[in-house]
C-alpha cells in the first residue's frame, strides 16, 4: 500500500477500485460483529471459504466479512448482493446450501424470514418488518464495508466528503454546513455539534487543540458505538478529520472502552491504513492540512464517558470530574482546546457533507433532525440495533419494529438513557422521541439504549439495580452522589426484602430529590432518575412490596420466597409437599395441602396451577414439575379422614350466625373456615344440590361426582347448614337475614348468567348459553345437543360444552369457533388438547356475523374470518376482520359462551352496588362491600375466575367476616410466605435432571372417553411421582437450610 | 519480575504524557495482575508518587492487584443480561467455582469477574470465558461452560472437524508451488517453507489444513521468536509489510491455489493469520 502524495492520486485510486468493483458477481455478506462472532459467524466464514476454493468459485463469488447489521436476534446472518437476500441464523450446513445457491443465483426457499403473523417467507433484507420501519443512514454502511479494508470504504465514496472539503472547503463553511444540519451530540445531552465545533475554532490553537471521540460506551444495554467502531472505523476517522478540518484541531483521541476487544482491534487497523496511505499524519495527501489520532484505552470506569472525567483519564489520572466552567472547549485535555463528541456523532458527520446539511436539516423533527440509533434489547421479539429519524414513537420502535413482546408476558415499561434515564410505561408509547420528549417524561435520550420490560420484570429490582450499580461507580467526589446512592441502594433492598415500611417510599423520593440538586456532574444530576421514574409511574409496585409483600413480576426474591407457594392465590407450600412425597412421606405430604385447601381432590384435577407457570424449573428452560398431578396422586392416595382441622373457637363467635350466599367453592370455603372459629354459617344455595359451578358447570369426566360430593361432606360439619332451593332475590333478601338474627352476609353467588353475542338469531331454537346446557346436563342429565354443534368462545367452559357435547348420543361432530389463535385462548392448553384428541375441530380467527334459521330452527351461523392486527391493552393481538371472507357453517345446535356475568338485577334494590360489568362492587383488600356487614367474593366480584381464586376469596371472607364481628381493623398488612420448614433436599443430580422428563398422566383411551363420562385423566404411579417429585429444585433450600449445611455444600465443592 | 522489564515499558511510553494507564496496562498483560514491586518500579521510573499510581490502579475496574487464575471469566451484569436472569448465572457460577465475584480460585484455574456491559446485549445473558464469548447462557450451561474452559477453548480445530480444510499454496513471488508431497502432516501434503532466526537457518513444515497449527522444523524455535521466511525455490523473503493483528509480527503471506492469499504470523506460537478470497491487487 504506498502513501497518496496528493488528492488527484486519491481520485485515481478510487476510479481503479472502481473498476474492479463494477465485475457485477453476487456477493455473499457476513455479519460478524462481536453479536456474530457470539454466535458462530466465524464458522460461516470458515465453511464459506472451503466452499469457494473447493468449487472454484473464487472469481464468480465475493465474500465480505462485514460488522453488525443491526438484527441481533438473527445472528449469525447473511446478505447476498446484488438483490438483498437476507438468510437468518445460517447454521453450518445452510452455509455450504447458501453459497450452491449463491453460485447458481437460485434462492433456498426454506431460510429466509419467516413473518411471525403469516408465516410466509420474507426473502429480501428490505422487506422484513425489522428493516422495513428504519432509516439506515448510518448502519446500512456496516454492510457495504469490510471494517479492515481501507479500500473498501473508499471504493464505497468513503473518503469523498472529506476529499471535497480538503480540495475547495473554506473552514468556515464546514462548520456552517455542521451548524446548517442541526445534528445535536449523540451521547445524551444532545448539545448542538455545529456550535460546540465554532467554538473550539475560535479559541487560540497554538499550543494545539484536541478532538476526542468518546467510545466510552458505558451505559449498559447501549451497544450502537461498539457496532459503529466494529463495522466502519473509517467513518469515524473520516469524520473526526472533517471536524479538524473544520475547527483547526491538531491531535485526535479515541477513548474507547477495554470491554470491546474487536472494536480496538479494528481502530487499530484502520488508524494504520489510513496512515500508510497518506489520510492521516502530516500533509494529508499532499496538503497543509495534519491531523494523527491516537486510541486511549478505557479502564473500565463507567464515569470516564462525563468529558471531564474522560479528559483526567486521557492525562493518565483518576478519572475524576471537574467543575464546568472552564469548559473543554476552552481548557481540556493538558490544557488545551477540546471537542468532544460521542461515536454516533462522528459517524454523522459523513453522512452530513455526503447529503449535504439542508437534506439531513428535513429528517427527523424540528429542533432534532437525523436519525437516533437505539439498542432495542430485553423483553422484546427481535432484539438488534434500530435506527429511525427523531421523532419515531416507542410504540413504532417496539412494537412494529421490535415485534413486540418476546414471550407471553404484555410489555410493561422501556427504560431509556441507562443508569441516568427512567423508565416509560407502555401507556406513553405513542410518545415521539427525541431529546426534549424524553427529558419531559423524566428520562433521557442517554446513548440510546432500550430495553424492554415486561410483566416479569420487576420496576424495583430495576431501580435497585441501577442504584447498585451508581454507588458502585460515583467516583466519590461529591459526598451526596457518594452516600446518597448508597442509601438510595439500602432503602430500595430493604423495600424488595420486605424489611420497609411505608414512609420509606417518601424517604427515597427526597433523598432522590437531593441528589439530583446537591451533585457536581452528570452522573450524579441524573442517578436520581431510575428512581423518580419509577416513582412516578410505577408507585403501585412499591407500595405492593411494601403494603402486600408482594412482587408480581417474582423477581424479588426475598418476599417471593418459593415461587410455586407465592403463584398459588392460597399460598400452598407445593415444595413442601413435593418435597414429602420424594420422601414417600404422603401422609404429611396431604397435611400439607389441605391445610390451606378445604377442596384439594377438586383442586387437583381443575385447578388452573399457576404455581407450575411460575416453577423455576420452567424458567430455566425446562419443562416444571407436574405440581397438580403430583396433588393429584397424594389426595386420591391418602384418606382425607386422616386429616382433623384445627379449631380455634373465640369466645361468643357461636352467638353471632353468619349467612353465605352461594355453596359453591367460595361459599364453602368460607363456611368452613368461619365454622373453624366457632361460628354458625348457613349456606343458602339457589340450586337443589350444592357446589355451585364445580357441580353444575365442571363436566364429570374432568371432576368425577363421587369426589367432589365427597369433599363438600367433608366440610358440612355441626356448625354448618346448606339450604338448597333458596335463591337470594327470589327466596329470601338481605333485609330478611339481618332481621332472622344473621349477623354478617358473605355474597359468594358466582357468574351463572351468560352473555349474549348481541347478533341477529340468538333466540332461535337450537342456540343455547353455555350455562344452560352444562346445567342441564350436569344437574338434570337432559342431553340437549344433536346433530353438527358449533360452539363459540375460547375459554374453559366453552371446551367443556364442546367435549360435553360429543358426549351426548344425538351429536355427529363438535366444531368451536374462536375469534384470535389457538395461543390466544383461555381455556387451559391440555383441555384445548384433549378436545382435538376427542375429534372436536377448532376453526380459529372467525368471528359470528349471524344466526341463520330454517323453519324457525337453528340452521348455520354466518362467520367472517379474521386476521391478527394491532396489539390491544391485555398485550394480545387483535382480530381484524378480512373483507370479503364471510361464510356459513352448518349447525344443528350451536352454544354459545363467550363469558358470563352475575345473574343479579335484583341486588340493587338490597342496597347493595354493583359495577358497570355488572358484578358486585367491592374493596377488594377487604371484600366489603358498600352495605355494612356484606361481604362479596369469588366470581360475583370478578367474573368468571378459576377454582382456587374463589377459594382464596373464601378463606379472605372468613377472615373479613371474623375481624368485623371483633371490631378489628379490616386492612391490615400482609407477610410474605417463606419458606420455613426445613425439609432434607430431594433433588436429582445435574445429569439425571436433564434425562428424567415431565411425567404425563396416563389417560383412559379413546373407546372410552368420547362415549362415557369416565373420568379421563389418570392418577400418577407411586414410581411416577416419587420420581416427579424429585425433579424440583428445591427453591425452599435457600430459606431453610441450616447454616453449617450450607457451609459444608460449598465447601464440598471446593475440594 | 524483571526491572528491565518494566523499564522497557515505561520507556515505550515515555513521550505519552498520558502514559500512565497504558503502562499498567502493558504490566498487567504482562503479568496478568499489578505486582507491588511492578508499580513501586513505575513510581521510580515514570517519576511519580506510588500514592498516584496505587490510586489509579485502584480507580479503573481494569486493575487487579492481586493474581489471576488461568481463565478470566466474565459475566455480563448489564442490564439487558439483568432482566433476563444474568443474576442467578452469576450465582450459579460463583456457586460451581466457590468463589465471590473478583476472587480467583484457590487452584488457580479462574478468575471470576462480572462486568457492567459487553455491548453484546441482544444474546444476553452472556459470559465470556478466555475471549470467547457463550450467549443465552442459562444456569444449567454453566457446569458446561466451566468443563469447556477447563479443556481449553482456544485449543485447535480436529484435523476431521468440518470448519477445517486444505490449502493448495505458492510462492507469491516466484509461484512455484511450496506443497511437500513427500511429507504428510494430518494427513496432507505438508507446506514447506525455510526459515532463519539468529544464526540459525533450516527448514519448516507446516500443516496445509486451514485452522490447524501442527508444525515440525529442524531447529528447535524458542516460543514467540520472530523469524525470518524464505521461499525454498526463488529464496525471496517471504516477511511482508503488513502487521499481525494478534501480536504485531510482520504476517508472511502465501498465494492460495483457486483464488486468494493466505497469510500466517512469523512470530512462533502466535495463531495470528488471516485467508483472504477476494485478495483485491492495486
Amino acid at each position: 500500500m504506498g502513501q497518496l502524495r496528493s488528492i488527484s492520486e486519491f481520485r485515481a485510486l478510487y476510479d481503479r477500485l472502481n473498476i474492479v468493483r463494477n465485475r457485477k458477481i453476487p456477493t455473499i455478506i457476513i455479519s460478524a460483529g462481536t453479536c456474530g462472532q457470539a454466535s458462530g459467524a466465524n464458522d460461516l466464514i470458515r465453511i464459506a471459504k472451503r466452499e469457494i476454493l473447493s468449487r472454484g468459485l473464487a472469481n464468480k463469488i465475493n465474500l465480505r466479512i462485514t460488522g453488525c447489521h443491526g438484527f441481533c436476534e438473527m445472528e449469525p446472518s447473511v446478505l447476498i448482493e446484488p438483490h438483498g437476500i437476507f438468510y437468518p441464523e445460517v447454521g453450518l450446513e445452510d452455509m455450504v446450501r447458501v453459497v450452491d445457491a449463491v453460485s447458481r443465483d437460485a434462492v433456498l426457499e426454506d431460510l429466509p424470514f419467516k413473518d411471525p403473523q403469516t408465516g410466509q417467507p420474507v426473502i429480501k433484507q428490505s422487506d422484513i418488518p425489522f428493516y422495513k420501519k428504519q432509516l439506515r443512514l448510518i448502519l446500512s454502511r456496516n454492510e457495504k464495508v469490510d471494517p479492515i479494508r481501507i479500500y473498501n470504504y473508499i471504493e464505497n465514496s468513503g473518503y469523498q466528503p472529506l476529499i471535497g472539503i480538503l480540495d475547495n472547503g473554506e473552514r468556515d463553511w464546514v462548520l456552517s454546513e455542521v451548524k446548517e444540519s442541526g445534528l445535536r451530540g449523540r451521547g445524551g445531552a444532545g448539545f448542538p455539534t455545529g456550535l460546540k465545533w465554532e467554538m473550539l475554532a475560535k479559541q487560540n490553537g497554538n499550543a494545539g487543540k484536541y478532538l476526542v471521540c468518546n467510545a466510552d460506551e458505558g451505559d449498559p444495554g447501549a451497544y450502537m458505538d461498539r457496532s459503529v467502531l466494529e463495522g466502519n472505523p473509517h467513518s469515524i476517522i473520516e469524520g473526526m478529520l472533517i471536524g479538524a478540518y473544520g475547527t483547526g484541531a491538531t491531535e485526535g483521541v479515541i477513548y474507547v472502552r477495554n470491554e470491546y476487544p474487536l472494536a480496538i482491534k479494528h481502530l487499530i487497523i484502520a488508524l494504520r491504513q489510513a496512515r500508510e496511505l497518506g489520510l492521516l499524519g502530516e500533509n494529508i495527501l499532499g496538503t497543509d492540512f495534519s491531523f494523527d489520532i491516537k486510541i486511549v484505552k478505557g479502564a473500565g470506569a463507567f464515569v470516564c464517558g462525563e468529558e471531564t472525567a474522560l479528559m483526567r483519564s486521557v492525562e493518565g489520572r483518576v478519572g475524576e470530574p471537574r467543575q464546568r466552567p472552564p469548559y473543554p472547549v476552552e481548557k481540556g485535555i493538558n490544557g488545551r482546546p477540546t471537542a468532544i463528541n460521542n461515536v454516533e456523532t462522528w459517524a454523522n458527520i459523513p453522512v452530513i457533507f455526503d447529503m449535504g446539511a439542508e437534506d439531513f436539516a428535513k429528517i427527523g423533527t424540528k429542533n432534532n433532525s437525523g436519525t437516533k440509533i437505539f439498542s432495542l434489547v430485553g423483553k422484546v421479539k427481535y432484539t438488534g440495533l434500530v435506527e429511525v429519524p427523531m421523532g419515531t414513537t416507542i410504540e413504532t420502535i417496539v412494537n412494529d419494529i421490535g415485534g413486540g413482546p418476546s414471550g407471553n408476558a404484555r410489555i410493561k415499561a422501556v427504560q431509556t438513557g441507562g443508569p441516568s434515564g427512567g423508565c416509560i410505561p407502555s401507556s406513553m408509547f405513542n410518545l415521539p422521541i427525541d431529546y426534549d420528549s424524553l427529558t419531559k417524561v423524566g428520562s433521557i435520550m442517554g446513548s440510546g439504549g432500550m430495553i424492554v420490560m415486561d410483566d416479569n420484570t420487576c420496576m424495583l429490582d430495576i431501580a435497585k439495580y441501577y442504584m447498585n450499580f451508581l454507588k458502585d461507580e460515583s467516583c466519590g467526589k461529591c459526598f451526596t452522589c457518594r452516600k446518597g446512592t448508597q442509601r438510595m441502594h439500602e432503602i430500595l433492598d430493604d423495600i424488595t426484602s420486605g424489611k420497609a415500611g411505608m414512609a420509606h417510599i417518601d424517604l427515597l423520593a427526597e433523598l432522590a430529590e437531593v441528589v439530583k440538586d446537591t451533585t457536581m456532574c452528570g452522573l450524579g444530576n441524573t442517578a436520581s432518575n431510575p428512581v423518580l421514574s419509577t416513582l412516578k409511574y410505577f408507585r403501585n409496585e412499591y407500595e405492593r412490596h411494601i403494603w402486600d409483600q408482594r412482587c408480581d413480576s417474582f423477581v424479588c426474591k426475598e418476599i417471593v420466597g418459593a415461587p410455586c407457594q407465592s403463584a398459588c392465590p392460597i399460598g400452598t407450600e407445593a415444595w413442601r409437599y413435593v418435597a414429602h412425597i420424594a420422601h414417600g412421606e404422603y401422609e404429611q405430604a396431604y397435611k400439607v395441602i389441605r391445610e390451606t385447601n378445604p377442596f384439594p381432590s377438586v383442586c387437583a384435577r381443575v385447578c388452573d396451577h399457576k404455581c407450575e407457570s411460575r416453577c423455576k424449573l420452567g424458567t430455566i428452560g425446562m419443562s416444571p414439575v407436574a405440581i397438580r398431578a403430583l396433588k393429584r396422586f397424594v389426595t386420591d392416595t391418602i384418606d382425607p379422614m386422616t386429616y382433623k382441622p384445627e379449631r380455634m373457637s373465640s369466645n361468643g363467635n357461636g352467638e353471632r350466625p353468619i349467612a353465605v350466599i352461594g355453596s359453591g367453592p367460595s361459599g364453602l370455603t368460607a363456611a368452613h373456615y368461619l365454622s373453624l372459629k366457632g361460628y354458625k354459617v348457613t349456606v343458602f344455595e339457589s340450586e337443589s344440590i350444592p357446589g355451585g359451578m364445580l357441580t353444575c358447570g365442571i363436566p364429570s369426566y374432568r371432576l368425577p361426582r363421587g369426589i367432589l360430593d365427597k369433599e363438600i361432606e367433608s366440610l358440612v360439619d355441626e356448625n354448618v347448614t346448606v339450604q338448597c332451593n333458596t335463591k337470594l332475590g327470589r327466596d329470601i333478601t338481605i333485609d330478611e337475614l339481618f332481621n332472622q338474627g344473621y349477623k354478617s352476609v358473605f355474597l359468594a353467588m358466582g357468574a351463572h348468567k351468560s352473555r349474549k353475542l348481541n347478533i341477529e338469531g340468538e333466540d332461535i331454537e337450537g342456540v343455547y348459553p353455555a350455562i344452560q346446557f352444562l346445567k342441564d346436563f350436569n344437574l338434570r342429565g337432559e342431553k340437549i345437543a344433536k346433530g353438527r354443534v358449533g360452539v363459540i368462545g375460547g375459554g374453559d367452559s366453552a371446551v367443556d360444552a364442546a367435549r360435553v357435547a360429543l358426549r351426548q348420543p344425538a351429536v355427529e361432530s363438535v366444531t368451536i369457533l374462536y375469534r384470535r389463535t389457538r395461543a390466544e385462548m383461555p381455556a387451559l392448553a391440555t383441555e384445548v388438547d384433549a378436545a382435538i384428541d376427542e375429534g372436536i375441530k377448532l376453526e380459529t380467527l372467525v368471528t359470528p356475523l349471524k344466526i341463520r334459521s330454517r323453519k324457525g330452527k337453528l340452521s348455520g351461523v354466518d362467520c367472517l374470518r379474521n386476521k391478527l392486527g394491532e396489539m390491544d391493552a391485555s398485550g394480545r393481538r387483535n382480530p381484524v376482520p378480512i373483507p370479503g371472507s364471510e361464510f356459513t357453517a352448518e349447525f344443528d345446535t350451536l352454544v354459545v359462551t363467550i363469558g358470563d356475568v352475575p345473574d343479579i338485577e335484583f341486588i340493587e334494590g338490597m342496597g347493595i352496588e354493583v359495577t358497570e360489568k355488572g358484578t358486585v362492587k367491592y374493596d377488594s383488600e377487604t371484600l366489603a362491600t358498600s352495605r355494612a356487614g356484606v361481604f362479596a367474593g369469588g366470581d360475583v366480584v370478578t367474573g368468571p375466575n378459576t377454582v382456587v381464586r374463589a377459594i382464596a376469596a373464601g378463606k379472605k371472607a372468613a377472615a373479613m367476616i371474623d375481624r368485623f364481628l371483633h371490631g378489628q381493623e379490616l386492612k391490615q398488612p400482609s407477610r410474605a410466605g417463606i419458606p420455613g420448614h426445613y425439609l432434607p433436599p430431594s433433588g436429582l443430580s445435574d445429569e439425571e435432571l436433564n434425562e428424567i422428563r415431565r411425567v404425563v398422566p396416563s389417560t383412559v383411551d379413546m373407546r372410552y372417553r368420547t362415549s362415557s363420562f369416565v373420568e379421563v385423566e389418570q392418577t400418577l404411579s407411586q414410581e411416577e411421582a416419587a420420581r416427579e417429585a424429585r425433579r424440583c429444585l428445591r427453591c425452599d433450600l435457600e430459606f431453610t437450610q441450616p447454616a453449617e449445611d450450607k457451609a459444608e455444600k460449598i465447601g464440598g465443592k471446593v475440594a | 519480575m524483571k526491572t528491565d522489564d518494566i523499564a522497557g515499558i515505561v520507556e515505550k511510553h515515555k513521550d505519552d504524557r498520558g502514559g500512565l494507564i497504558s503502562i499498567l496496562e502493558a504490566v498487567q498483560a504482562k503479568y496478568s495482575y499489578l505486582p507491588e514491586n511492578a508499580l513501586k518500579l513505575v513510581s521510580e521510573k515514570t517519576g511519580r508518587p506510588l500514592v498516584d499510581i496505587y490510586g489509579v490502579a485502584t480507580f479503573y475496574r481494569h486493575f487487579s492487584l492481586k493474581p489471576r487464575g488461568k481463565h478470566l471469566l466474565s459475566c455480563c451484569l448489564g442490564t439487558a443480561c439483568h432482566v433476563r436472569n444474568a443474576p442467578s448465572i452469576s450465582k450459579e457460577i460463583a456457586k460451581q467455582l466457590g468463589v465471590q465475584p473478583g476472587e480467583t480460585t484457590p487452584d488457580k484455574e479462574f478468575t471470576f469477574e462480572t462486568v457492567n456491559c459487553l455491548g453484546a446485549c441482544a444474546l444476553g445473558p452472556i459470559v465470556v470465558v478466555d475471549g470467547h464469548y457463550f450467549s443465552n447462557v442459562r444456569a444449567t450451561k454453566v457446569k458446561e461452560i466451566l468443563e469447556a474452559a477447563r479443556l481449553g477453548l482456544d485449543k485447535g480445530l480436529a484435523k476431521d472437524d468440518s470448519r477445517v480444510f486444505p490449502l493448495d499454496v505458492s510462492c507469491p513471488r516466484c509461484n512455484h508451488s511450496l506443497m511437500d508431497e513427500t511429507h504428510y502432516i494430518d494427513g496432507y501434503p505438508s507446506i514447506r517453507i525455510t526459515v532463519s532466526f539468529g544464526a540459525m537457518h533450516g527448514w519448516l513444515r507446516l500443516s496445509s489444513l486451514y485452522g490447524r497449527s501442527p508444525a515440525t522444523h529442524e531447529h528447535l524455535i524458542p516460543k514467540d521468536t520472530i523469524l525470518n521466511f524464505f521461499c525454498p525455490h526463488c529464496h525471496a523473503e517471504l516477511n511482508g509489510v503488513s502487521p499481525c493483528s494478534e501480536c504485531g509480527a510482520a504476517m508472511v503471506p502465501m498465494m492460495v491455489r483457486g483464488g486468494g492469499i493466505v497469510q500466517i504470523c512469523s512470530r512462533r506460537g502466535c495463531k495470528g493469520h488471516v485467508l483472504d478470497l477476494t485478495g483485491v491487487n492495486i
